[in-house]
């Protein structure tokens, strides 16, 4: 690969927070879940994938249906706001009822044996969704839906004044080559072929400098859409973090984390409380899976979660699982790591490197960046 | 003690074994040692073939009963299903047609699917018990991989295999059982360089690969030849992963390396959103890509930034050719809308050929349908009138090349395979 | 005396086994053959993987990436030296095995050093890091195929492999059960058990955790140069996640630490999906469809007969014949349910419009299994017990004991 092009790595950096604050969100949910019940939620995934299925079925009840194409209504963030709702609405069931069919019977049992029926819900739900779901095509999200649709650009260095001139000089002789070829052409002169050329000619220059100034601006882009998720992903995080340490439930979850039955002799009722926990972390991966379908407008299948699922757990992971900063650190982390191997030239060992990250991470800090490592104890 | 037994018996079973293989050594197959020509060739990413074709060594089966079973090997699980999916009504709505018009020689045909799962291992699981089920002859699948397996089976057996999307070019190697109705690798490749360099004019263009798909690897790797060779330069190729949804880094790197025109050999489940990120990162050059564009939610994820894109398809649904508008309006009687990706048309022209050829054949056995089928001059498939014969069991087709608009897809330019060269 | 005449009659049935079986279904029923080798090879996979995870307690689930080292490297060598070497088929695809195994178990090493500081999830998280490199570095390699995958045929032909893979599984199984019946095997036991402890009773701890890498993964890098041949063809996707996670499902569904479990385990859970096929049956011919009611009645039932199958156990004790009765009825309510309810989805037209192909159900039936089975014996089905006559006769006469994990 050729050396590496220092111009664009504002940017980069800024494309690898944005796209960290995907996984964020989404790890968010499973270090919830972890945090409480020690338990890795193989089933995150799905109920991320249901969850943006549920927001495409309320972008369509809203009128942005696959019939609509054409004339949709009118965008606004009142319909976000509505399918950002239903979905974490929709999660946070599918969360609770996954947790009492699937998980509470198996509450006493090994921590291998939940992991095995995490598993076991997770190709149900992917497979079952398989007969349900529409997914022949991969049905997207309208984009018409948000309105959210612009960029933000900031330009740090502009291109220089002489290139533009140029750029005006030879748009000007570009025009004056094309008018002369279409009269020749319309006269069927001998000479049109040659004009016809001509005009080509001028019209790659023409591609050729406005490319190279292009390149030698440099700027950073960012979708307000992304930013968006970036903003939310902190906010909820502040949220959640706000929840476990300052509230009273907060407080009983980290004692259901601490010691089940302990936990229970002091009157905290665990039931309840492993119920909310999954309730919290489903509507996250709700919130996640609403704005990851709008924003990026990936076509859903019913194997949607199965990546951006590994990603957040690697993420959890990495940041220290069952620490909530840690999962959005984890997620920031990985998003930007992935970002510069790409920029880097090497994109096909680009998940790869997340793990070997992980890897080194977890060898120097057993505990993840800002999970504590606990000696065990006799 | 304990240890020293542990020892002993590694021993023993160690000599047991080398006796146990002098012993086996005498029951090896009779067919090992025949060489592999052609696909025996090791590994490589070189994909290109050598045109010959093994010969079948057993005769295959031939029609007892009174219905003539066709297999069909399609993803029916995982993520390849709604490719999958289709393959199978496209199959089914041509063997309910041929059913409708009487059969063959009065026969009732019925299709039997085996599901690959997405995934090669349980593929060849599905071809093996359709092949001992007594079907006549395969059709599937849409994977490259998951068709080598398909292939290895149906040669062992002699049953004629029409595969539906595989594009891969050596595949046609494995035997001259071995037939499709897609393009390969290299037709399609080419097509899109001539089209770019000719009519988009372009010279500095770059590629985005799914890294993960075969398919794209191997589009990609033809065009990168052919516009090289009409002397275009690739500027960058950025390497994608199947079922990312977040661009942005490739497209800054692409960006900065001042392409004119940008190649996506990908699904429209990736080429969608990427394309709507390219425009939003301020990027407005040309693109254009393959057949895996072709579906009616590559408009529904790509926005208008999609808008005037051109790909490569097998037909265009605005055609007036009496075969498209058929197709089109029997789907649209039994399943409703349009098909969802062009694995629909693949599979109902696959089936047709196969019905076809069974009807032409002098007699109801394998070896004479695989002839049948090898003879095929000028079907006329929803994808264009197919030629088999002579043509090493590649079609020859005509591509076209279709225009992106707000409203579906738009004719833009036709290729014969003799224009390219 | 006696020692050695078991040891030898047990040699001789398993190679007559082996041997006998692969002539016998390679003649009789030539179409069962790949899926006896795939059976087998998951077999050695389970319980290699047994030894790791539920024999030494080391969280691991990324056995697919040994699986996939064996199938590679053995698959690269055959295709680059078979024709320059003077030993037979049979002898070579032995010395693949062995070159597999090798190949593995430095992978082995590599993954285990990690072990020595990490347990639980985060040794889990390593080891399912590990695969997912190896593949990603594969499927970037275009001299072995890339994402394509390669071609393994050194031999240009159908291979006989069932017998190799037959004696794979049984060295595996044997093994495995001699650590366990053995000296040997209590280190492995007691760091499953407590770390701490056996530490602290003079187990070298790191050097137990290590061997068990190695030797499991040795042995699943045979069982992959055993499918690298057998198949003829390798790619990157045969060597996913989900595969690892199977492995991991029939380890813990047979019963974690039972390697009589993890047999039985691997070959239903790989037949369960296989078998579903021969559902649509070629003789009525007619493809198996069902109604849009009845599946979704069925699942409800289900839901609710694994729920009073569990009240059932924890609540009816006595005699086998209240027990059988007891189950007897819960069963028979099931199926009333799932009648009833396929009655009223039936009144929805939109339910009442789907009609599903056997072969569209087959995943999920398999995963609605392992939910199944994961909720009535969390402790896998054979629990810590390892088949024996004596075994047998207890689970007959009595209530076995639960095993305490």
């Amino acid at each position: 690969m050729a050396g590496l092009d220092l111009s664009i790595l504002p940017q980069q950096l800024v494309n690898g927070l944005l796209l960290g604050s995907i996984y964020a969100l989404i790890a968010l949910g499973y270090t919830m879940v972890y945090g409480v019940l020690r338990l890795i939620n193989f089933a995150h995934g799905e109920v991320f994938m249901l969850g943006a299925y549920a927001a495409l079925f309320t972008s369509w009840a809203l009128g942005f249906g696959p019939e609509s194409r054409g004339q949709p209504p009118q965008s606004s963030a009142l319909y976000l706001v509505i399918m950002l709702l239903v979905s974490m609405g929709a999660c946070a069931l599918i969360g609770a009822l996954i947790e009492l069919l699937a998980y509470r019977p198996m509450r006493n049992q090994p921590r291998i044996a939940s992991l095995i029926t995490a598993i076991g819900v997770s190709l149900f739900i992917q497979y079952a969704g398989g007969l349900f779901l529409p997914q022949s095509p991969p049905p997207a999200i309208s984009e018409a839906v948000s309105p959210y649709r612009g960029v933000m650009t900031a330009v740090l260095k502009p291109p220089p004044a002489d290139l533009a001139a140029t750029i005006d000089e030879i748009r000007a002789r570009e025009q004056a080559a094309k008018s002369l070829a279409e009269a020749a052409k319309a006269e069927n002169k001998p000479e049109a072929k040659g004009l016809e050329e001509e005009y080509r000619s001028i019209q790659r220059d023409l591609r050729a400098k406005v490319g190279e100034a292009d390149s030698q601006t440099v700027r950073i882009t960012v979708p307000h859409g992304q930013l968006i998720m970036l903003v939310t992903t902190l906010v909820l995080m502040a949220v959640l973090r706000h929840i476990v340490l300052k509230t009273k439930t907060g407080r009983a979850m980290r004692a259901v984390s601490h010691d089940f039955d302990s936990a229970a002799l002091m009157g905290v009722n665990v039931g309840r409380v492993v119920t909310l926990t999954f309730i919290i972390g489903s509507a996250l991966a709700g919130a996640g899976a609403m704005m990851y379908a709008t924003v990026l407008r990936t076509p859903l299948s019913p194997f949607l979660g199965v990546t951006p699922g590994i990603k957040a757990f690697v993420a959890a992971v990495l940041g220290g699982i069952g620490n909530i900063p840690g999962a959005v650190l984890g997620g920031l982390l990985m998003g930007v790591v992935e970002t510069l191997v790409v920029w880097a030239g090497f994109s096909g060992f680009k998940d790869a490197v997340a793990f070997v990250v992980l890897i080194i991470v977890l060898l120097f800090r057993p505990g993840g960046l800002l999970g504590s490592s606990k000696v065990e104890k006799v | 003690m304990v240890k020293r037994t542990i020892n002993q018996t590694w021993a023993v079973l160690a000599l047991a074994a080398i006796a146990a293989c002098s012993l086996v050594g005498c029951k090896e197959p009779e067919t090992a040692g025949t060489g592999g020509e052609g696909t025996a060739k090791s590994s490589g990413s070189e994909t290109s073939s050598t045109g010959v074709r093994r010969a079948l060594k057993v005769d295959g089966p031939e029609v007892k009963g009174d219905k003539i079973l066709i297999g069909l090997v399609a993803a029916q699980n995982g993520d390849q299903k709604p490719w999958g999916d289709d393959s199978v009504k496209g199959a089914q709505l041509a063997v309910d047609a041929a059913n409708a018009a009487g059969g063959v020689n009065g026969k009732q045909i019925q299709l039997l699917v085996g599901d690959s799962n997405s995934d090669p291992v349980a593929g060849k699981n599905a071809a093996q018990k359709l092949v001992n089920d007594g079907v006549i002859g395969v059709l599937g699948e849409v994977a490259s991989g998951t068709t080598q397996q398909i292939a290895q089976v149906t040669y062992d057996a002699g049953v004629p295999l029409i595969a539906i999307g595989a594009t891969r070019t050596d595949l046609a190697d494995i035997g001259s059982n071995f037939f499709r109705v897609c393009y390969t690798d290299d037709f399609q490749g080419p097509v899109m360089a001539k089209f770019a360099y000719d009519d988009l004019n372009l010279r500095n263009v770059a590629i985005m690969t799914d890294a993960k798909l075969p398919y794209s690897v191997g589009l990609s790797d033809s065009f990168r030849k052919a516009f090289e060779a009409r002397g275009g330069k690739i500027v960058d190729e950025q390497k994608y992963q199947q079922k990312e949804t977040q661009f942005s880094s490739y497209i800054s790197n692409l960006k900065s390396k001042n392409p004119d025109g940008v190649f996506l050999s990908g699904y429209f489940t990736e080429v969608g959103p990427i394309v709507s990120q390219l425009r939003q990162a301020g990027l407005s050059v040309p693109v254009f890509g393959g057949d895996g564009w072709d579906s009616s939610e590559l408009i529904s994820s790509g926005g208008e930034a999609i808008v005037g894109g051109f790909f490569c398809n097998h037909y265009n649904s605005k055609e007036t050719r009496k075969e498209v508008q058929d197709f089109l309006s029997a789907w649209k009687q039994k399943y409703g809308g349009e098909p969802g990706t062009t694995m629909g048309a693949l599979g109902f022209d696959a089936a047709n050929l196969m019905i076809d050829a069974i009807k032409r054949s002098t007699s109801l056995k394998a070896k004479d349908i695989i002839a049948a089928i090898d003879s095929t001059e000028n079907f006329p498939g929803v994808s264009g009138s197919i030629t088999l014969k002579g043509q090493g069991g590649n079609p020859s087709k005509p591509a076209l090349v279709v225009k992106v608009t707000k409203d579906g897809f738009v004719f833009e330019k036709s290729y014969s395979p003799e224009e390219l060269n | 005396m006696k020692f050695w005449v078991v040891r030898l009659v047990s040699l001789a049935v398993a190679f007559g086994f082996a041997f006998g079986a692969d002539a016998w279904i390679a003649g009789s029923m030539p179409s069962a053959y790949r899926l006896a080798v795939l059976a087998g090879l998951f077999v050695t996979l389970a319980v290699s993987l047994n030894l790791i995870n539920g024999i030494t307690g080391q969280f691991s689930i990324g056995h697919a990436a040994f699986y996939m080292v064996g199938a590679y490297t053995t698959g690269f060598v055959s295709n680059q030296f078979y024709a320059q070497q003077p030993l037979g088929q049979p002898m070579w695809l032995i010395a693949m095995a062995l070159l597999g195994a090798a190949a593995s178990a430095v992978a082995g090493l590599v993954v285990g050093l990690p072990s020595l500081r990490l347990r639980g999830d985060y040794l889990a998280i390593v080891t399912l890091g590990f695969g997912e490199i190896l593949r990603i570095v594969t499927q970037n390699i275009s001299q072995i195929g890339g994402s394509y995958g390669m071609n393994v045929k050194p031999f240009g032909g159908p291979v006989q492999t069932l017998w190799v893979v037959l004696l794979l599984a049984f060295l595996c199984v044997s093994i495995c059960r001699n650590l366990l019946k053995t000296a040997h095997g209590l280190p492995f036991v007691a760091v499953r058990d407590d770390e701490v402890a056996s530490s602290a009773m003079g187990v070298r701890v790191s050097s137990v955790k290590v061997t068990a890498f190695v030797i499991g993964s040795a042995f699943a890098g045979a069982a992959g140069a055993m499918l690298a041949h057998a198949e003829t063809f390798i790619s990157p996707d045969m060597f996913r996640m989900d595969v690892s996670f199977i492995i991991l499902t029939m380890v813990v569904l047979g019963g974690t630490g039972s390697i009589t479990g993890s047999v039985v385990a691997a070959v239903v859970l790989f037949g369960i999906p296989e078998y579903l096929r021969t559902l649509q049956d070629p003789i009525t011919k007619l493809p198996l469809a069902v109604p849009g009611q009845a599946l979704l009645g069925s699942l409800v039932a289900v839901g609710l007969t694994v729920w009073g199958l569990r009240e059932v156990s924890r609540r009816v004790h006595g005699n086998v014949q209240n027990r059988a009765v007891a189950y007897g009825g819960t069963l028979l309510g099931g199926a009333v349910v799932a009648w009833l309810f396929s009655v009223v989805f039936g009144l929805i037209p939109q339910i009442a419009a789907l009609k599903f192909d056997v072969n569209m159900l087959r995943m999920v039936i398999f995963a609605l299994t392992l939910i199944v089975l994961m909720l009535l014996r969390p402790q896998g089905i054979f629990g810590h017990h390892e088949f024996s006559w004596r075994w047998l006769g207890g689970l007959l006469g009595r209530r076995p004991r639960e095993a305490t994990a």
